[in-house]
């Protein structure tokens, strides 16, 4: 990014903060929770606190930061370093990029470029330039309704985990679209709040299904159908048992007619024909789907900064944006808050590519006149910059 | 559910505050407790730290439930006399494993009762097939991340709206640990009162008793145990005052002596004004033989002790041995019978 180009971004998001600044809350227990920001030239300060609302504000207006976080965890010393900051506890925090979510989206608006050659290409980055051979290769990653939708339905799961299985209130559970990519899904006030990062780390496993055991189903080797039959899950039973059951109960199996037999018959003429191996592969395939494709590490992080919400993103110019209703959320939509006036970009190269309803792109190496949130979602990516005006 | 202890289940789960409370309440100084009246009690003491430090186990039979009740503390204070911290943690462990094996027979609101009095847990029981009861999933979490076991892990559990399923001898085992905490914790916590001499003599019997140690273990004898001539020293330098040569000699070779490395000694050394850590170094590694002549020091002998007016021997304690290193450790050769068991 250019220093003209950063420095009308900066303008345009202290504009954004000067005239929105009501709309910046504070999060509840600022004065005890550590804030960071990047600046437009990628440095990066950390451990500032802010003791109200109206200093938060004034900060924004003056910074127009590319990026401002605020921490999970709570803290006696939040300015202090790491180590003496005294941790108190953090709120639950998951995190769900689409970018962990494969859809067959991504082939079309994802590209590589050699940084040697310059050569690009679509879809997954490759190990090694085709015709360089270089093994510098950038990966461009955008985003589109279906990834976003995909991404959403992610979150929509792992919901269902933490009201059903977790017991945490609906009130405590709060859902932002990051104003880039994913979502966050942000428990507060609760009594997770003092767990450390092994007991996150089981609650993250248990959400993604990592090391569910068939053991726990009710399975095990060598024994026979009729003492296993009673320990298998029912589709009323609570947790990953019945989320199981339920699928089996559902699911097409050859020829398999359930007229008039209970689902545990169901799961063990499958057992029956699959074999061992084979039903652990098909109980693992349920898993992949049935759980929710979480990032494990933000979630054991217990120290981590987050963006704050209805701040501006620096690389798209959206905002974090709670998401009262989640089924209808539009965050191509939703979370824009840039104006529209015209801005004439150069556009080095972009895919087609969608902003409140609008298609736009795509663009290889061409001069532009935008809608203004559109030239910042562009610029903010690196892929245009400013032209100059004279 | 409003549930009040009995004296029988006090004497199956001694660690707990109401009995503690119990004993308070019979108020008994140390002079009363050597009385011949309360000799079963002492007995019984005895037999727990026997059993627990050479068979990891402590019987859950219960004769008469106000002495097994008293007999608790008192273990408590033989073991901490002892000084040496992993035969606390021995018994400690022994101690939560018979309260395990006793709460997997108990009746739910006992459990109950135990779990939200000692532990804060709702321990809450249910109808259903397979599991017993079922706690908050974040009490639950709080425990299990120290259990390795797949069987462990929350993914592997029966959670549902914030609850996790458990068996009973799952919850009691999720619960172990804590209880041997608390009671380790206590063990630490205890300041001993000035021992009669007849408990001076079971603490005799008792380290007779004791096995014996690997290396690892006996760096973990702790100041409560250092022979007294050691103990005055370090309390000479800990006020202050003028350690004589010979005083610091004895300190040194006797902590490398256990085992202590040469930084542990030299940082017994209080930092006063005159103090220089090189010299000191310098001493301590000499004495541990690292330096000159690389000739190990040894610890002097009681008797040279003695000449350098650094004894003070304590009747019991003291009363059969050469070395300060065998104070408290190395077995006293154990008391002839008087009379032989003869065939008949
Ligand atoms: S008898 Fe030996 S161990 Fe006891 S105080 Fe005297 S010198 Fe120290
Ligand atoms: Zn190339
Ligand atoms: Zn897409």
């Amino acid at each position: 990014m250019n220093g003209k180009t950063m420095a009308f971004l900066g303008q345009v998001f202290r504009d954004f903060y000067y005239k929105n600044a009501e709309r910046i809350s504070a999060p509840i227990r600022m004065n005890e929770r550590e804030f960071g920001y990047m600046s437009f030239n990628k440095v990066m300060v950390r451990h500032l606190s802010f003791q109200k609302e109206g200093e938060l504000r004034v900060f924004l207006i003056k910074e127009a930061p590319h990026s401002v976080y605020y921490s999970c965890a709570y803290y006696h010393e939040p300015t202090l370093a790491m180590e003496e900051k005294g941790w108190k506890g953090a709120d639950l925090i998951f995190d769900i990029d689409a970018d962990a979510i494969p859809t067959d989206c991504k082939e079309e608006h994802n590209n590589w470029v050699c940084k040697d050659c310059s050569l690009m290409g679509k879809g997954k980055r490759l190990e090694k330039c085709p015709k360089c051979g270089g093994m510098r290769i950038d990966e461009e990653n955008w985003v589109c309704p279906l990834c976003l939708e995909a991404t959403k339905s992610e979150a929509i799961k792992l919901i269902d985990f933490l009201l059903e299985d977790f017991g945490i209130q609906k009130k405590s559970i709060k859902v932002y679209f990051s104003g880039s990519r994913g979502y966050h899904v942000t428990v507060e006030e609760s009594s997770f709040e003092g767990l450390d990062q092994m007991a996150r780390n089981e609650l993250s496993d248990y959400v993604s299904g990592v090391g569910l055991s068939l053991e726990s189903l009710g399975f095990s080797k060598g024994v026979s159908y009729e003492s296993m039959y009673g320990l298998l899950p029912l589709t009323k039973d609570p947790g990953w048992r019945g989320r199981i059951a339920r699928f089996f109960s559902e699911m097409e199996f050859e020829d398999y007619d359930s007229t008039g037999k209970d689902n545990r018959d169901k799961i063990l003429y499958i057992y029956g024909k699959k074999g061992y191996k084979g039903f652990v592969d098909l109980v693992n395939m349920i898993v992949k789907k049935l759980s929710a494709k979480i990032d494990v590490m933000v979630t054991t992080d217990i120290h981590r900064i987050f963006r704050l919400f209805n701040t501006l993103h620096g690389s798209t110019g959206m905002i974090k944006k709670e998401c009262d209703d989640l089924i209808p959320f539009d965050p191509l939509t939703d979370a824009v808050v840039l104006g529209e006036e015209p801005i004439q970009v150069f556009v080095n190269h972009s895919p087609k590519f969608t902003l409140k309803r609008n298609l736009f792109g795509p663009y290889k190496s061409e001069k532009v006149t935008l809608p203004l949130m559109v030239a910042v979602y562009l610029m903010g990516k690196g892929a245009a910059r400013l032209v100059d005006y004279e | 559910m409003e549930i009040e202890f009995g004296i029988e289940d006090l004497a199956k789960y001694p660690f707990l505050r109401e009995a503690g409370d119990y004993v308070k309440e019979l108020d008994l100084s140390i002079e009363d407790l050597i009385q011949e009246d309360y000799r079963p009690a002492i007995e019984k003491a005895k037999k727990r730290v026997l059993e627990a430090i050479q068979k990891n186990f402590i019987s859950s039979e219960i004769s008469e439930a106000d002495l097994e009740i008293l007999s608790f503390p008192l273990a408590l204070m033989l073991v901490k006399a002892i000084g040496i911290d992993y035969f606390m943690y021995r018994y400690s462990l022994a101690e939560s494993l018979r309260a395990e094996r006793l709460l997997e027979r108990e009746k739910e609101p006992i459990i109950f009762h135990i779990f939200k009095s000692a532990f804060n847990v709702e321990a809450i029981s249910i109808e259903h097939s397979v599991f017993d009861f079922k706690v908050n999933i974040v009490e639950y979490l709080k425990r299990a991340t120290n259990f390795h076991k797949p069987e462990w892990k929350l993914i592997n559990r029966v959670v549902e709206k914030g609850f996790v399923y458990l068996k009973t001898h799952e919850l009691v085992r999720l619960i172990r640990e804590e209880i041997r905490k608390m009671i380790y914790g206590r063990m630490k916590s205890l300041s001993l009162p000035k021992m009669p001499d007849k408990l001076k003599e079971v603490m005799v019997e008792i380290s007779n008793a004791l096995p014996p140690m690997s290396s690892k273990e006996l760096q973990s004898v702790t100041p409560g145990n250092f022979p007294p001539c050691v103990t005055h020293v370090l309390d000479l330098l800990q006020k202050g005052k003028n350690v004589p040569h010979y005083g610091r000699f004895l300190l040194t070779s006797y902590l490398i002596g256990i085992g202590k490395s040469v930084d542990d000694v030299i940082g017994i050394y209080p930092k006063s004004p005159d103090f220089s850590e090189r010299l000191t170094r310098y001493q301590v590694e000499h004495i541990a033989g690292m330096r000159g002549g690389r000739r190990r020091y040894k610890v002097p002998s009681c008797r040279t002790v003695i000449t350098h007016s650094l004894c003070f021997k304590d009747k019991v304690l003291c009363a059969k041995i050469k070395s300060p290193l065998q104070f408290g450790r190395e077995p006293i050769a154990p008391k002839r019978k008087a009379t032989r068991s003869r065939k008949p």
